[in-house]
């Protein structure tokens, strides 16, 4: 079944993300995906930045399929699949949102008043989503030093009391989540980690997003810190689109 | 009363249960192939692999529309010189892994089938069938003297069992059914061709525009593709089509199949279904009083 809503409105939220807003009343919970179709371009997997009758797909221009879908005007169509995955745990209590590169776009569903943000980027103008978290609920890290802690998303982390939140959500590329499950390896903390790995078919059968052997579109795209531990591939190797194994650089 | 004997054998190679995965699902990583087998498939056969690395189709490759599955993927793979090692993977579970293949020529698929007994692999499945890839699969598949070449020189130059997955989209599939009778075993069906458009958009939703329809709409296909051959050739057919329990297993078994293959089920029922249908069909065959599948293999044939 593929969903064919219209655009009410295309917002900026920074040089390299738009955000898509629409209705669509089917339910999904945070931390699922749907597979968005651009017509005579591609088809990509995309968390919604929102998930109540109002929706939101928040899109980074990375290339083709994506530029087009940012470029999408109200009033215009788009088209998608699903909600697929399994999505986050929720818990009561102080939580924290990490969030690299457009990381934060998936975890805004989970935000609430309990919720501490760290928010990592290149650059100041490409914090996602800052404008969310009151001034002492957010921690900032630029790799340019633009604003915030300079450096990494680690970085970051080393100012936080990790072990004071009842449960880390994290949401970034798989080279910075790998950075991240090293740093707490030794911690007692509670962490849940959504996987970026590219996808085909979103449905468990093509084989393209597999880590040792579960289906991010399926299994996940959200794992518990203790299974990614465990995950022989995770942050080393990958299939590329031929199926021809390589290795994280 | 002990409990039904579930293992079963295609041709020579044995099989502790009859639930293979089926070529193209899930089993292009080495760890998926081998997760698979530790839970519960009996063996599994590798996504079809060429002479070069080919990515395969941009998405959509896939139409879902439950429960009507079309695929076109274009056969994504490695390239033969880079799978021995998700094969060696794959392997460390001791079950059975055979080697799907796709050629141009019989050059390539004598090559080919060379370099999978090289990695290991258990048996052959020559892909003479697959419905949207150019040159490939079915346009092969649909040419009798071309099948038999192929066949007979591929049994000729490995020493492991060649099986042979056919097309039910043919004029005749006895025709190419008895040209690929040299195979230890047949494998029926691969998909059939099929399309999707989005009415929306007005487009066909594969990229590929065409493709092969899968999952529970082409059981009837299936069964009726295993029963002819059956009625007609004397040779081990593995049947593949629409499979998601084993009451439809039993009908590609009771149709005369050794085995059968899971492929599009994973989608609804996720990798859980190989355990699930073993102890189907074990509560099938106590309450039927049979103690082992040749009990009731080919039944609807007599």
């Amino acid at each position: 079944m593929i969903y064919s809503p219209r655009i009410l409105r295309n917002e900026i939220n920074t040089p390299t993300v738009n955000s898509l807003y629409f209705k669509l009343d089917i339910p999904v919970e945070p931390g699922q995906f749907v597979m968005v179709w651009v017509p005579g371009k591609s088809e990509i997997p995309m968390s919604l930045s929102m998930i109540g009758e109002e929706k939101c797909l928040t899109v980074k221009k990375y290339g083709d399929t994506s530029n087009v879908l940012a470029a999408t005007k109200p009033g215009e169509r788009i088209f998608l699949r699903g909600p697929y995955g399994k999505g986050f745990t929720r818990v009561d209590g102080k939580i924290l949102l990490v969030g690299g590169g457009s990381g934060m776009a998936s975890l805004r569903p989970m935000f609430n008043e309990n919720a501490h943000g760290l928010i990592a980027a290149r650059s100041q103008d490409e914090l996602l989503f800052k404008e969310l978290f009151g001034s002492d609920k957010l921690t900032v890290a630029t790799d340019d030093g633009t604003s915030g802690i300079k450096g990494n998303i680690v970085e970051g982390m080393k100012v936080l009391d990790l072990e004071s939140f009842r449960m880390i959500y994290v949401c970034g590329p798989e080279r910075m989540l790998k950075s991240i499950v090293d740093y707490v390896s030794d911690k007692k903390i509670n962490m849940e980690l959504s996987l970026e790995r590219s996808m085909k078919c979103g449905i468990g059968l093509c084989d393209s997003c597999s880590v040792d052997g579960l289906q991010v579109c399926r299994d996940g795209p959200t794992f518990n810190l203790e299974e990614v531990k465990k995950m022989e591939e995770f942050g080393r190797t990958r299939l590329s689109e031929s199926g021809k194994r390589v290795w994280f650089q | 009363m002990s409990k039904p004997d579930i293992s079963t054998s295609a041709g020579s190679l044995q099989l502790s249960n009859p639930f293979l995965l089926a070529s193209g699902i899930l089993d292009e990583n080495g760890y998926t192939m081998r997760r698979i087998l530790d839970e519960g498939a009996a063996a599994v056969v590798t996504k079809s692999i060429g002479m070069e690395e080919r990515s395969g189709y941009k998405p959509p490759i896939v139409s879902v529309d439950d429960p009507i599955v079309i695929n076109a993927v274009g056969l994504p793979n490695p390239g033969i010189l880079n799978v021995g090692n998700e094969i060696k993977i794959a392997k460390k579970s001791g079950k059975p892994v055979v080697g799907s293949i796709f050629g141009k020529d019989v050059n390539e698929f004598v090559h080919l089938a060379g370099k999978m007994e090289e990695y290991g692999t258990d048996a052959i499945e020559l892909n003479l069938s697959c419905p949207h890839v150019k040159g490939f699969g079915s346009e092969i598949g649909g040419d009798s003297s071309l099948v038999k070449e192929i066949v007979e020189n591929v049994k000729g130059s490995v020493k492991i069992p060649v099986w042979s997955k056919l097309s039910p989209n043919v004029t005749s599939l006895i025709d190419i059914a008895r040209a690929a009778s040299d195979s230890d075993a047949i494998v029926l069906i691969n998909t059939v061709r099929g399309m999707k458009i989005d009415i929306h958009s007005g487009r066909p939703v594969l990229t590929n525009r065409l493709g092969g329809l899968s999952g529970p709409s082409i059981k009837p296909v299936g069964i009726r593709c295993v029963y002819e051959v059956k009625s007609s050739i004397d040779i081990p057919v593995i049947g593949v089509g629409g499979i998601e329990s084993a009451a439809d297993a039993i009908e590609y078994i009771m149709a005369g199949a050794s085995a059968v293959q899971i492929g599009t089920a994973l989608w609804k029922h996720g990798r859980g279904i190989f355990s699930k249908v073993s102890n189907e069909l074990e509560e099938f065959m106590a309450a039927e009083g049979y103690t082992k599948i040749e009990d009731f293999r080919g039944l609807a044939l007599t």
